[in-house]
Order: C-alpha cells, then sequence, then structure tokens
C-alpha cells in the first residue's frame, strides 16, 4: 500500500507533482543564484575608498547591471510560478466527463462514503475504504458532521478540508491501479493518526463488481449461531450506532456494517481485516484505538462468538 | 523584612493555589480505557419512606461522573447519537418532559436518572439497559443534570446547534414567552 | 351515508330542559325565534338530518351543517346549554359526534369514549367506555397524544387508540364489539386519526412520520375488524396495490416500483408517507382520497429522491384498496410537508366548464384545485406568505422547490416559509355551498432548520432536523380567511396573533366557527368575516367545532375545550419554553401560550335561548 506524493497515480497528483517539480528546481535555481552571489561578496573585499568616505557612492556598472538582472529574474520567476500554480488549480477544478459522485463525511475518528452515482436506487454506502474506476474521473463531495477533517490520499491528489456546514469538492482521476492509503491530514482529536482511507484504483469492470456487491442488502445468517449474532447485534448496544441494511439496525453513529468483512481494515485503518482482528476490537475497542466512541460492550463468551461470527458472514 | 508568619502565609496560599490546580485537572480529566464493573446502582424514585425521612442511598462513582466535564461533555454526544434529543429536545422537552426545568418525575438525584434511564419509565420512557453501556448511562445521567444546571463543578451545558441561542439553562424562566409576538429572527 | 337511527323528536317547548327565567334571555329567545322562523322558511333543506355522524360531516368533507337558525342577526345571543368534563388534560383534537339523541365524545389518551344523552337536561352521561391503550404509547407520539375523532356506522361508534388499536363500541350500551391492533409502539407506531368508514369497511391509517415508520392505509369490515386490505405508500408496487388500474396524470409517477426506486437502499422501508389525516370519498367516482405524510428522516441528504409515495394525495377504490391515481404535492419533501391535509369534494365551474374537483389547502402553502377524476392539477395558489418554493409548474405538476432554502447538513438555514407545520397543519376547513367560499385556518409562522444525521433506532425519533420557528411576516401567528377556490382569490382573512388550530364550521345561517388557542370560541359573518360573537371557554381550542339539531328541535353548536396538539404541546405536556426548539421547534412560536392559557378537557354547547 503506497502513501506518497511523489509517486502519482491520478491526474490531479501528476499535475501537483509537475507543479512541486518546477518550483523545487525554480527555487533551487534562484536559492544557488543568491548563495553563488553571496560567497562572491564575501570573497571580494571591500575598497579602501568606502572605509575612509562611506558617503562617496562609487559607480559599479558590473553590480549595477547584475542587480538589475536579478529583479527581472525574480519578477519572471514569481510569474512562472504564480501562473504555473494558477493553472494547476484550475486544471485540479476541472471535473471530468461522466464523473462517478462520491460524498465523503468525515467523523471522529473515521470516514463516511456515499457513492451517489446514477439512479438513487443504486446509491452504495461504505466505510473507511474508496474504490474508484481506472481512469473514470471521480467528484467527490466533501462535508463534516463534527469538527474539521482534511482528505488526503497523496497518490491521488492534494488535500482538502471537510468543514462542517460547508460543502467542498474536489475531483480525481486515477490512471494507475493500486492500492493506496489516506489520511486525516488535520487534527481532529485523539485518534486523528487512526482515521485512514484504504483507497483501491481498478479497472471498471472489477469496480462495477464491487458496486453490484455492496448494493445487496447483507446476507441472512446462514447457520444458527450466526442467526444468533444478529439477535446479539440488535439486542445490545450495536444496533445503537451502526447500519446493516436487511435489518432494523439503522443508525449512522457509526460505520454502516453492511459488508463490514469485504474491507481490508477495521476502524479506519487502525488494523487489517481479520476475524481474529474484530474479535479483539469489540472486546476492548478502547485498547487499540484509545478514545474511540465506540464502547467496550459486555458480552458472555457465547455472544461475543456469536456475534463475531455474524459480522465476519457480512462479506 | 517579612515575618515568619507572613512566609507560612505565603507558603499556605502557593500550597492552596496548587491543590486548585489539580483540581481543576481533574475535573478535565479524561479517562480512557475499559469501564469499571458492571453494577447498577441501588434506586429509588422518591424520597418519602415510611417510618421516617432516610438519606437516599449515594452511589460511589456518582460524584466522578457529575463532577467530570470530559464525562458530561461524552453525555452531551450520546444524548443525540441515542436520540434522547429527538424527544427531550435541548432540554426544553417535546414528546418527553422538559429537562431544563426544576420538576423530576422520578428524581433528580443522579442515581435516579440513571435508573430512569436504564429501567424506562411506564408513560413512555423507553428502556436503554443492554442498549447502552453502563458508562454510558452515568455519561447521560451527568449531561441530564447539567442541563438542568444541577451539577455545581462543571460548566453548564450549550448546545453548539443553532447558532445565537443563548445555553438554555442561561436563560431566566421569566424571560420566556416575553416576545409577543415572537420577533422575526433574521 | 351511515344509517342514524331515527329517533322521536320533541316538540319546540316540549319542556325537556328548564324554562329560561330571566326577562333578558326571553326577549332575546324571543328574537331568536322570530329569526328562526324567518330564516328556516326561507331555506329548509331536506337533506339535513340535523346530525353529525363523522368529523367532515359527510363524505365530501364540507364540514357545513344546513341548519339555519343561527344567523348573523341572532348569534350574539348564542349562549352555552351545558358543559361537560373529559377529565383529561392532553389537546383535544376530536369533533364530538351527534347520532339520534346522543352525542359522543372521544378523549386524547388515554382514549375515553363518553356517550351524552341528549334528551335528559343538561345531557347527563349515558355510558362510557376506557380501551385502556398502553401508556408507553405517549413515548412515540409525535405531537401530544391527541385523537381526531370517531366515527358512527349501523349502530357502532368506531375510533382509534393511541397504540395503535382500532375499536367498534356499541352506540347504545357503550359494550365493545371487536377490536383490532394494526400498529406496534415498538416500532414507533400510533394512531390519531379519525377512521371513515365506506361501503362497510373502516379505512384507518398509522401516525409516526417522526419515529421512522412506513406508512399505510387499511381498510377493515366494520361488522368483525378484520382485515380487508392494506396498502403501504412506500415501497414496491405489489405493497402500495398498485395494478394495472393505476393512472397517474403526470408522467413522474408512472414506472414501476417508484415507491422503492425513487429511495435510496431500503430507506423506503423507514420512509414514513403515514396516514395521519382525513381521508373523503366520491360515491359516484367510487373513490377515496386521502393524503401521504411526510417522508422521513426530516434531514433531505438521507433519502435523496422524490421520495414516493409519501407528500402527495391518493385516488383508490374503497373495495379493494388498489389505487387509481397518485399527485406528489411536495416530491422529496425537504420541510416536513406532510400531505394529510382534508380533500373538499366540490363540483366547481373552472374555465367555464363544471368539474368534478378537490380543493385542497395543502400545508406547503398552496391551495389546490385537482381534477378528482383523473388527478390533473387545475390551479395551485399560495394562500399565505412562502418563500420556501417558487412555484407548481401546471405542466409537469411539480413544485419548484428555491435553491436557498434547502437544508444543509450542519448549516442553520434560515427564514423558511412556510414552517414544518406548513401554511395549514391537520386543522380541517369548511366549505359552504351558499356562499361558495372555503374556510380555512392557517397559519402564518417560518422556521430556522439545522439539519443533522437522523439515526433510525426502531422506536425513538427518525428526525434529524432542529427547527426553531417564529411568527411570519406581519407578526401574526394565525389566520383565519375565506377563499373561494373558482376565482382562486382570498376574500376576507382574520389575522390571529396565535396560530389557528382549531377546525372550521359553517352552517346554513351563513355563520362560520372557529376557535383559538387562548380558549376563545367565535362566531363570524360567513360573507364578511365580522366577528358576531365570542366565548371564553376554560382552556384553548384545537378541536373541530359541530352544528346538530338537538332533539328539541333547536339547532345546538359543540366545539371541545383543551389546548394541546403540535401547537400547544408546550402547555399540555408543560414544556419549557426557555428551549425553543422544543416540541420539534414549534415552542420557540408558541413559548408564550403557557402565559395565556392552561391545560383542560371541556365539551361545550351552545344554542339561542329557548323560545317562550
Amino acid at each position: 500500500m503506497s502513501q506518497s506524493a511523489l509517486h502519482p497515480a491520478a491526474d490531479q497528483a501528476t499535475r501537483l507533482l509537475g507543479l512541486w517539480d518546477l518550483m523545487l528546481w525554480v527555487c533551487a535555481g534562484m536559492y544557488v543564484l543568491v548563495i553563488a552571489f553571496l560567497a562572491w561578496a564575501i570573497w571580494r573585499r571591500r575598497r579602501a575608498a568606502y572605509l575612509i568616505e562611506p558617503e562617496v557612492m562609487v559607480s559599479d556598472p558590473g553590480l549595477e547591471r547584475a542587480l538589475g538582472g536579478w529583479a527581472v529574474l525574480i519578477v519572471v520567476g514569481l510569474i512562472v510560478l504564480t501562473t504555473a500554480s494558477f493553472l494547476t488549480d484550475r486544471a485540479l477544478a476541472t471535473p471530468g466527463e461522466r464523473p462517478l459522485k462520491i460524498k465523503v463525511t468525515g467523523q471522529q475518528w473515521w470516514w463516511r462514503v456515499e457513492y451517489q452515482d446514477g439512479p438513487v436506487e443504486r446509491w452504495v454506502e461504505t466505510a473507511n475504504e474508496i474504490r474508484l474506476p481506472l481512469g473514470r474521473p471521480a467528484e467527490i463531495e466533501l462535508a463534516s458532521d463534527d469538527v474539521i477533517h482534511s482528505f488526503w490520499i497523496p497518490n491521488l491528489a492534494g488535500k482538502t478540508d471537510l468543514i462542517p456546514g460547508r460543502t467542498n469538492r474536489m475531483a480525481i482521476t486515477p490512471r494507475r491501479a493500486g492500492r493506496f492509503r489516506g489520511q486525516c491530514a488535520e487534527f481532529c482529536g485523539f485518534q486523528h493518526a487512526h482515521m485512514a482511507l484504504d483507497v483501491t484504483v481498478e479497472p471498471e469492470a472489477a469496480f462495477e463488481a464491487w458496486r453490484a456487491r455492496q448494493l445487496a442488502p447483507a446476507a441472512a445468517p446462514a447457520d444458527p449461531q450466526r442467526a444468533y449474532g444478529q439477535q446479539v447485534f440488535q439486542a445490545k448496544a450495536c444496533a445503537m450506532c451502526h447500519a446493516i441494511a436487511g435489518t432494523q439496525a439503522g443508525s449512522r453513529n457509526g460505520p454502516d456494517l453492511t459488508h463490514v468483512a469485504s474491507r481490508r481494515t477495521l476502524a479506519a485503518g487502525a488494523l487489517p481485516y481479520s476475524k481474529g482482528a474484530l474479535a479483539g476490537w469489540i472486546a476492548n475497542p478502547q485498547a487499540l484505538k484509545p478514545g474511540t466512541n465506540m464502547p467496550a460492550v459486555r458480552l458472555s463468551a457465547d455472544e461475543q462468538a456469536a456475534l463475531v461470527a455474524y459480522l465476519d458472514g457480512l462479506k | 523584612m517579612s515575618s515568619p508568619c507572613r512566609v507560612r502565609a505565603e507558603r499556605l496560599l502557593a500550597l492552596l493555589l496548587a491543590a486548585a490546580v489539580l483540581a481543576g485537572c481533574e475535573r478535565e480529566k479524561r479517562h480512557i480505557g475499559p469501564s469499571g464493573p458492571e453494577a447498577a446502582p441501588v434506586i429509588q424514585t422518591t424520597p418519602f419512606v415510611p417510618g421516617g425521612a432516610q438519606p437516599l442511598p449515594k452511589d460511589p462513582r456518582a460524584e466522578f461522573y457529575e463532577n467530570n466535564a470530559f464525562e458530561v461533555a461524552q453525555g452531551a454526544r450520546l444524548f443525540r447519537w441515542y436520540n434522547c434529543s429527538g424527544c427531550h429536545s435541548n432540554g426544553g422537552g417535546g414528546m418527553g418532559p422538559a429537562l431544563i426545568d426544576d420538576q423530576w418525575i422520578y428524581g433528580s438525584e443522579i442515581e435516579q436518572i440513571y435508573g430512569t434511564i436504564q429501567q424506562g419509565r411506564p408513560n413512555g420512557m423507553p428502556s436503554f439497559r443492554d442498549k447502552a453501556t453502563e458508562e454510558q448511562i452515568w455519561q447521560l445521567a451527568a449531561y441530564v443534570r447539567s442541563l438542568a444546571g444541577k451539577n455545581s463543578q462543571v460548566a453548564s451545558s450549550r448546545s453548539d446547534a443553532m447558532a445565537g441561542i443563548p445555553p438554555r439553562n442561561q436563560a431566566s424562566p421569566a424571560d420566556a414567552g416575553k416576545e409577543t409576538p415572537p420577533k422575526r429572527l433574521r | 351515508m351511515p344509517h342514524g337511527r331515527v329517533f322521536h323528536r320533541p316538540q319546540k317547548g316540549d319542556g325537556v330542559q328548564p324554562r329560561v327565567r330571566t326577562t333578558a334571555r326571553s326577549i332575546a329567545g324571543l328574537l331568536g325565534a322570530l329569526a328562526l322562523v324567518i330564516a328556516s322558511s326561507a331555506t329548509a333543506r331536506a337533506d339535513e338530518d340535523g346530525q353529525w355522524t363523522m368529523p367532515a360531516k359527510n363524505y365530501a368533507s364540507t364540514r357545513y351543517s344546513a341548519l339555519n337558525q343561527i344567523t348573523p342577526a341572532n348569534v350574539a345571543s348564542l349562549r352555552p346549554e351545558f358543559t361537560f368534563s373529559t377529565g383529561t388534560t392532553k389537546g383535544i383534537e376530536a369533533a364530538p359526534l351527534v347520532v339520534g339523541a346522543t352525542m359522543y365524545v372521544v378523549t386524547p389518551y388515554p382514549n375515553y369514549l363518553f356517550a351524552l344523552d341528549l334528551t335528559k337536561p343538561g345531557a347527563p352521561l349515558k355510558w362510557r367506555y376506557a380501551p385502556r391503550p398502553v401508556p408507553a404509547s405517549q413515548g412515540v407520539a409525535c405531537c401530544d397524544v391527541v385523537n381526531r375523532g370517531a366515527v358512527f356506522w349501523r349502530g357502532k361508534v368506531i375510533f382509534n387508540t393511541l397504540d395503535g388499536q382500532t375499536v367498534a363500541v356499541n352506540a347504545d350500551t357503550g359494550k365493545e364489539v371487536w377490536r383490532t391492533r394494526l400498529g406496534d409502539i415498538n416500532k414507533g407506531e400510533t394512531i390519531t386519526m379519525a377512521p371513515l368508514v365506506v361501503k362497510g369497511k373502516v379505512l384507518v391509517g398509522n401516525s409516526g412520520g417522526e419515529m421512522g415508520v412506513r406508512g399505510w392505509i387499511t381498510a377493515l369490515n366494520a361488522d368483525t375488524g378484520a382485515v380487508a386490505w392494506k396498502a403501504f405508500n412506500t415501497g414496491p408496487d405489489r405493497d402500495v396495490l398498485i395494478g394495472p388500474d393505476f393512472k397517474p396524470f403526470y408522467a413522474s409517477d408512472r414506472g414501476q416500483d417508484l415507491g422503492a426506486r425513487t429511495w435510496p437502499g431500503e430507506a423506503w422501508k423507514i420512509g414514513g408517507g403515514t396516514v395521519w389525516g382525513w381521508i373523503s370519498y366520491d360515491p359516484e367516482l367510487d373513490l377515496i382520497y386521502y393524503g401521504t405524510g411526510n417522508p422521513g428522516p426530516w434531514n433531505p441528504d438521507q433519502r435523496p429522491g422524490d421520495n414516493k409515495w409519501t407528500a402527495g394525495i391518493f385516488a383508490r377504490d374503497p373495495d379493494t384498496g388498489k389505487a387509481r391515481w397518485f399527485y406528489q404535492f411536495t416530491p422529496h419533501d425537504q420541510h416536513d410537508y406532510d400531505a394529510i391535509n382534508e380533500n373538499v369534494l366540490l363540483d366547481l365551474p373552472i374555465g367555464g366548464k363544471a368539474r368534478k374537483v378537490i380543493v385542497r389547502p395543502e400545508r406547503n402553502g398552496y391551495l389546490y384545485v385537482i381534477d378528482r377524476a383523473s388527478g390533473e392539477v387545475l390551479s395551485a395558489d399560495p394562500f399565505v406568505h412562502v418563500n420556501s418554493s417558487e412555484g407548481v409548474d401546471l405542466k409537469t405538476g411539480r413544485l419548484i422547490p428555491t435553491k436557498a432554502k434547502e437544508p444543509k447538513l450542519g448549516k442553520v438555514v434560515r427564514d423558511i416559509c412556510p414552517s414544518a407545520n406548513g401554511a395549514k397543519d391537520w386543522m380541517p376547513s369548511a366549505w359552504s355551498p351558499r356562499t361558495r367560499l372555503l374556510y380555512l385556518p392557517a397559519t402564518n409562522m417560518c422556521m430556522d432548520v439545522q439539519t443533522a444525521e437522523a439515526n433510525y433506532i426502531a422506536g425513538t425519533p427518525y428526525v434529524g432536523a432542529e427547527v426553531r420557528m417564529y411568527a411570519g411576516p406581519g407578526g401574526h401567528r394565525g389566520l383565519f380567511m375565506a377563499w373561494d377556490p373558482a376565482r382562486r382569490k382570498k376574500v376576507w382573512e382574520v389575522q390571529e396573533d396565535l396560530p389557528v388550530w382549531s377546525g372550521a364550521l359553517t352552517t346554513g345561517g351563513d355563520v362560520v366557527f372557529y376557535g383559538t388557542m387562548d380558549g376563545w370560541f367565535k362566531a363570524l359573518d360567513a360573507r364578511t368575516g365580522k366577528l358576531l360573537w365570542s366565548f371564553k371557554t376554560s382552556s384553548g381550542i384545537i378541536s373541530q367545532p359541530v352544528s346538530y339539531r338537538g332533539p328539541d328541535g333547536r339547532q345546538y353548536v359543540a366545539v371541545l375545550s383543551g389546548v394541546g396538539g403540535w401547537a400547544g404541546v408546550v402547555v399540555s405536556a408543560d414544556l419549557d419554553p426557555r428551549d425553543p426548539t422544543a416540541a420539534l421547534g414549534f415552542v420557540g412560536a408558541t413559548g408564550d401560550l403557557k402565559q395565556k392559557t392552561t391545560p383542560g378537557g371541556t365539551l361545550y354547547v351552545f344554542a339561542l335561548p329557548r323560545a317562550r
């Protein structure tokens, strides 16, 4: 899994890297010039006349030319950088053709991801993971339900803040398949560091297959233990915060768990998904992610096992 | 020139200040981790007891939750998350009774409020037993008391929503409904 | 029409009640009797039986009684004949029924049913019936624990209880005939509406649009209470009873399973569209008409799409429940504009032709005139200050919402008019065939809204919006107006300080009655709106006044006084007015009500003084 702005996988990140490179080279060139000029100034000894009569100006046409050239260079450099930055900004703000609309809502400390594409009956909700079809531009709407967060997938695009009461938008056009890590980039409390996104760029066919699976409500429990697990989920505090499509659980305080077992991470990237990790997370969330809003719910061993089996079956 | 008495007084003052500062830390202290042993407090909804008045039994955990700003703030979050606000609004009530006033049908002590949330009450209050953890019920109870200005140690509640409204329990009851007809707020 | 029993009607001055004693009264009585003679000789109506057997008076829902003893000339001498305490302190929205010589009064929770004997002086209690609804139902009733009335059908009084049951009681003995449980309070379902009996079927719908319920209407066999059919207002076509007969007028209502496909995921399962208001019936077209409530939750971001079949009107076949047409007043409702208001069935001259129409003062602020055979909107005109929408496109039938007034997550959107209770809530209007005017109670309020994520937790509120209401332009919160639906304009209006939350009644004497939330029961001249008479009752009035002919042949006007409802719950549930968001924001507008009235429950019956 990659998390680096220097290995762009989307048009936006490529443009940003291009701008970054330009700024690097322009600023590096300027820096070298300044240092060279400084060194030259130190090396060149002062003339005696200055020491005797400082107020007398001694004409030095060479120096004057150099300074004039320097001023021109600065102006040109700034114009180049400003223009490049402006053009990059314009390019970032231009949505592509046939954009895939995704709404991302930041919450302490996880991401709600809603695919708002096509007719409403085909909208899909997931959490802490984003799948993007290769080559198709995505238009991402950013909102927050509590404090300011910032959405950042370094390989794909720059940062954009999620501000309560405001809707921000950004575009991503992925050009290289792969798995990337996104991260909240604005300090948002205790578990800011564990507010990660699992981003996958894949061919459109694979994406559509994934979306079709996400669209289905949760499968009915296949065996008695899982059926009991479903009952536990509904009877205990779980259903007060989580939703599972196809059941009565419909709360939106925490992530939607309809297909939780199909995700590759748990608790917003805090740990990789496995049945064992899930059991540990449910048993004591505060030990794995101190300060998280998920409480440790008291369950008997049977209840715990059934609940884990049930959730693990939600592929 | 300072007398030994004066020095002692200064030291005492410094000590007191330090104690106050430490106490302040305690008030804001965040308790993170697994909650303590689960045992519901002993609750009775009325102080009226045959055979003469008896003090209500106190629960040793009550004070911690009630006097801790973090716990009260967690209670405020849960008040919205668990849809308490759906019935009790921001304390003014609706489907459920008002919580910012001074009427307490089932008792105003934190242990009694705990009992009301945990057990439910017959005229419409649902029971949150098993639906909220012990710790969460304490947090909710502490927040409910703060709505009515019953906590002496922590700041009164203030809803972040609907900017422009003063904190509910800082508005005087006499002010309510003074605007007749209510002014348009722009 | 339900068949009431024929009863012996004593002659005038039969001496059933004690004689009027004071001189002033006898003079007034004399005048009254004179007016009576003049009026009745002028317009005696053959089809007026003097009873009131259903809350809307008749299937067309006109709330018009042709009785004409009380006229603008003599109404000033109207005086209370008897009163009756219901023993309740919650809001009373019901209309008393009068069948034969008995009056039936149904109260809010705990839904007592009282029968009063009108033949005896002071109308003593004949019997009482207590259905004992589950007390916990009080905790899931969104806006006070009201009941909008009972209906009489072949010797039975049929009404709904708050905890979701329909009960039929023997009208003579007060003994229960059948009871059917329809709603589940653990899902947030209650029933507050008044049932209607059409062709031997009791039509009942659920309440709970603020609790994430799925709205439905059902028909019960009036003799047994068995469910004949049930139609949901959201979900796939087979649940909604949509078949080949379904022919909506507008293209946007045509298509397969729109009740599910205009919602994201399974949101339709908890999407509201309840039926807590009024049902009308046209025997000629053999169609029932009813409106569906708001989509849930209030936060519109959680349910993109048109959210069919909420906030609209259905025409159905009463025998099978099959839908015939539908029209959506407020597609993708964003401001809790339930569409449950009364449907007044009239024959109006429109464009030079007589058309069979529904006149519908709608919560979104427009007064619609709809062809009741096809569902075509003929006109839609704002009757109060509206800024939440820009109008109704008559080509597509669609409401045009105002972009700036759309709620946004975490943002306070201010000055949305009308407020969530709409330009006119449940309180029914009245139509007079004599003046050809619709008399409608309305509110003039605006609101600020901030939305938040709503959590569906069964049995708890599913709203996701914080609301604060206040008076609209002009500062008056209530209106009572006369509207000419044929000429599409307001004829007169009376401004009231408090929201008008009572129904209207109009009579053959050209008098209009309504009540105010601070307890005044008023009579206006139907043609000019001039206040002719008023009487201060013990509590605020939010109920439906009725008029009937007593066993002594005199015209009576009855009204229940007992403040409450969404507008008055601040008083009836003793809320704290310091929180303007209390009661879903209504307390912001009626915080002063506690200084103006107190809870109560009293029946008042008025008549002109007895002739000597």
